[in-house]
């Protein structure tokens, strides 16, 4: 295929499979344009500690494929922009893209001055609320680009302490909306998943209980640049946890939520039973589990971890987390023994499962099965990658993403 | 080599289990929310998840031999936040009217009741028909003269030599019904200690104020209907033994007047009773998660207690307001009415009587 003549393929969401589709693509000489509403690429997995089953952090893995993305030419990677609009036209799709306003610029060094003058302090959404930070920030330590962001709907009227601290002058704090129009010869749509919300869990205290949190504020607990450095304590207290329970099938396998399973929540549970143990050796972890869910070689993790001198697995759901005295309750039948146990814990975690992005809301109207997952549309020239498609590991997402990638070309080929 | 227990699942139990409407037991994945959720369930034998399970798996036979069944209040609590919409809540009353029907005596009239959804024209007209023909046979079939009073239409030795041997057999059915019951709650488990009636006063004291209803939370609005009722039926049936005492012991007249103590008494019940099921009809009409679906078994009890509620209310007040012909007529479908009532005790939903009765006192002497 010659580059020169076909159009570009759009890929959207800069997650680990966005980011690996529009690298196959370009490795094989197509021109790429990668987009990403958030200002940072990477996406879900750029929060987390470690990955499983190797237990390495992702960092490594991602800063490898951004040194793809800076050394290849062919893709174009477009941070803090979104999909505003999509029309199918002969060939391809013409599609409007709507970039937020650069209030800083590639001159920005990420020096941080401008962060340590900010008066204004905001809830911190990449720690999911876990802590906050100036309104000018750099989303993450590793985050790519290396550009420093504005909330800018947080700043006090008239304020101009941070454009004042800049010596690169790299902060326009008038900057509007651009949009640009380009026409694609195909659309990966890699747009991800959310975590499901804990607040749609009261009865197992989420987001009543402070010490009720969420796998994916469990990963940025232990992650080094998270909200407690990566110490993993309790938020209430601050003091480290002596007793640890996981709630799996948290809002998962439910017609009252998600009716389906996630197939990450188990393996993330028990690595996040390791994080407990690497850093508080004598707390007690305790998991209640439906079904142990660990396939293929993940089965190791759960040998190996749940195995661990104080980490225990005791089958039965949980029906509820209450406060009482001297720290949360869970009730839950332990379906082996057939009693009820009421178990006392300091940290609770729900083990949540993962929400398809933008489920309703595709400019591109693609189709999606019963629980909201894109559907590959090859004769519209529109293929899914990774979560958008069915929840998955990162492994499984980056082979789904390869696969797009060629599906992908082909589609933009025929096209053109 | 240790022996593996067989288990024989009962095809036919199954079958009918899906027949009343538990066809959904199939669908649970034993995850134990319900049995987590209740609050009535024993911390060290809860229910419903295993009940769902023996269920799932055709075991009528344990099933019969399970206080469990019966300690359930139905209050939902389980069906709300059941992960796979088993209805667990549900399937225990299609349990327990599984049970009812397996227990009877004699077994053909626990399946005429049993399959009232297709028979309750015999049960609500054999009855009927019975007043009907025994006032024409008797030359009382008509509007009195002078209309004043219902035993001046149905003379009370009429109603006698019917409810009597009614009552007689009734209770013969309840007690073989009831031993049964017993023999099987003790053929399994932790033996009873002390004796029956040193745990039934206890157990009277706790169906008297309805406690274990106030631990329920979705079916909360049922414990007030379900107490009015009770209570409406014993201050009937008190006022109803005081009349033949007032009658016979010191030859009171019939209608007694208005403000006469047991009128009062009996006025005071008919209000509960109302109150009673207005409450329940409105809940049985509110949403099913939380009130639980309505099998024909549960419609016809429900039927019949507000028909007889109803017909009461209607015949006292008919007796003042109505044409004569028109409350005595509603006074002969209340005697029917009230007749089926009695004579469905043993088989239909108000069984529950005996049966939660024997396994609470059986719980307390296990416990």
């Amino acid at each position: 295929m010659n580059d020169q003549d076909s159009l570009p393929v759009l890929v959207v969401g800069a997650g680990v499979s966005g980011i690996t589709a529009a690298l196959e693509a370009a490795e094989t000489g197509a021109s790429v344009v990668l987009v990403e509403r958030q200002p940072y690429v990477g996406g879900r997995v750029a929060g987390f500690y470690h990955y499983f089953p190797k237990m390495c952090p992702p960092s490594c893995g991602l800063e490898i494929n951004v040194q793809r993305l800076e050394r290849n030419p062919r893709v174009r990677v477009l941070t803090e922009t979104r999909v505003s609009a999509a029309e199918q036209v002969d060939g391809g799709w013409r599609v409007t893209l709507e970039r937020a306003p650069a209030y800083v610029t590639e001159a920005c060094t990420g020096c941080g001055e401008c962060s340590k003058v900010c008066p204004v302090s905001v809830v911190d959404e990449f720690n999911h609320g876990m802590s906050s930070s100036p309104a000018i920030r750099l989303s993450h330590p590793q985050a790519w680009p290396q550009r420093f962001v504005i909330e800018r709907a947080a700043c006090a009227d008239g304020c101009e302490a941070c454009v004042q601290s800049c010596a690169y002058d790299a902060i326009h704090l008038d900057a509007t909306v651009t949009t640009e129009e380009l026409q694609v010869g195909s659309v990966v749509l890699a747009t991800g998943w959310q975590p499901y919300p804990l607040e749609k869990l009261s009865e197992l205290g989420g987001g009543v209980l402070p010490d009720v949190i969420s796998n994916v504020q469990m990963e940025r607990l232990a992650s080094p640049s998270g909200p407690t450095a990566g110490q993993i304590l309790c938020p209430s207290t601050g003091q480290p946890p002596r007793r640890v329970a996981f709630v799996q099938c948290a809002g998962s396998r439910d017609v009252n939520h998600l009716p389906y399973c996630s197939g990450i929540c188990c393996l993330a549970s028990l690595k996040h039973a390791q994080y407990v143990k690497d850093q508080h050796p004598d707390t007690e972890v305790s998991i209640f589990y439906i079904d142990r869910r660990t396939p293929g070689r993940n089965e190791d993790v759960l040998t190996r971890i749940g195995d661990m001198d104080g980490v225990r697995l005791v089958k039965g759901k949980v029906g509820k987390v209450e406060a009482g005295d001297g720290g949360l309750v869970l009730t839950v039948e332990d379906v082996e023994a057939g009693r009820k146990l009421h178990e006392q814990a300091d940290l609770v975690v729900l083990a949540t499962g993962m929400v398809p992005t933008g489920n309703g809301e595709s400019p591109f109207g693609i189709a999606r099965d019963e629980d909201g997952f894109a559907l590959d549309d090859f004769d519209r020239g529109l293929v899914v990658a990774g979560v958008a498609r069915r929840p998955t590991d990162v492994a499984a997402a980056v082979r789904d993403a390869t696969g797009s990638a060629a599906r992908a070309l082909a589609a933009a080929e025929r096209g053109a | 080599m240790a022996t593996v227990p067989l288990i024989a699942p009962s095809e036919d139990f199954r079958r009918e289990l899906r027949r009343r409407g538990g066809e959904r037991a199939s669908r649970c994945y034993q995850c134990a929310t319900c049995s987590a959720v209740c609050e009535l369930a024993p911390e060290g034998r809860p229910f419903p998840r295993r009940q769902v399970l023996l269920a799932q798996w055709g075991q009528g036979d344990q099933l019969a031999t399970d206080p469990a069944v019966w300690l359930c209040h139905q209050c939902n609590d389980c069906t709300v936040r059941c992960p796979r919409d088993v209805r667990p809540g549900d399937l225990m009353q299609v349990v327990r009217a599984m049970v009812i029907e397996r227990l009877a005596a004699p077994a053909f009239l626990g399946r005429l009741v049993a399959n009232v959804r297709s028979t309750w024209p015999v049960v609500l007209g054999a009855p009927l028909l019975l007043w009907v023909l025994l006032l024409g046979l008797t030359g009382h079939l008509g509007v009195p003269p002078g209309f004043h009073a219902y035993d001046q239409l149905v003379p009370h030795w009429l109603i006698y030599s019917v409810f009597f041997p009614v009552a007689a057999f009734v209770l013969w059915a309840a007690w073989v019904s009831g031993r049964r019951f017993w023999t099987l709650l003790g053929s399994v488990g932790p033996p009873r200690k002390g004796s029956f009636l040193a745990s039934l006063v206890p157990v009277f004291g706790e169906i008297s104020t309805h406690g274990r209803f106030s631990n329920c939370e979705a079916g909360r609005p049922r414990r007030w209907g379900h107490l009015a009722l009770l209570w409406g039926f014993v201050g009937a049936a008190v006022t109803s033994g005081l009349l033949v005492v007032a009658l016979y012991g010191f030859g009171a007249q019939l209608p007694l007047p208005l403000d006469h103590p047991f009128k009062i008494l009996g006025n005071i019940s008919a209000v509960l009773l109302v109150v009673g099921g207005v409450i329940l009809l409105i809940n049985r009409l509110g949403d099913p998660q939380k009130t639980g679906a309505s099998t024909a078994f549960d419609r016809f009890f429900l039927t019949v207690v507000l028909l007889v509620i109803a017909t009461g209310v209607l015949a006292e007040v008919g007796r003042f307001f109505f044409p004569a012909a028109v409350a005595c007529s509603i006074y002969i479908v209340h005697l029917s009415v009230v007749l089926t009532l009695f004579v469905t005790f043993p088989y239909s939903k108000f069984a529950h009587m005996l049966y939660r009765t024997l396994a609470m006192v059986h719980e307390r002497m296990t416990g």
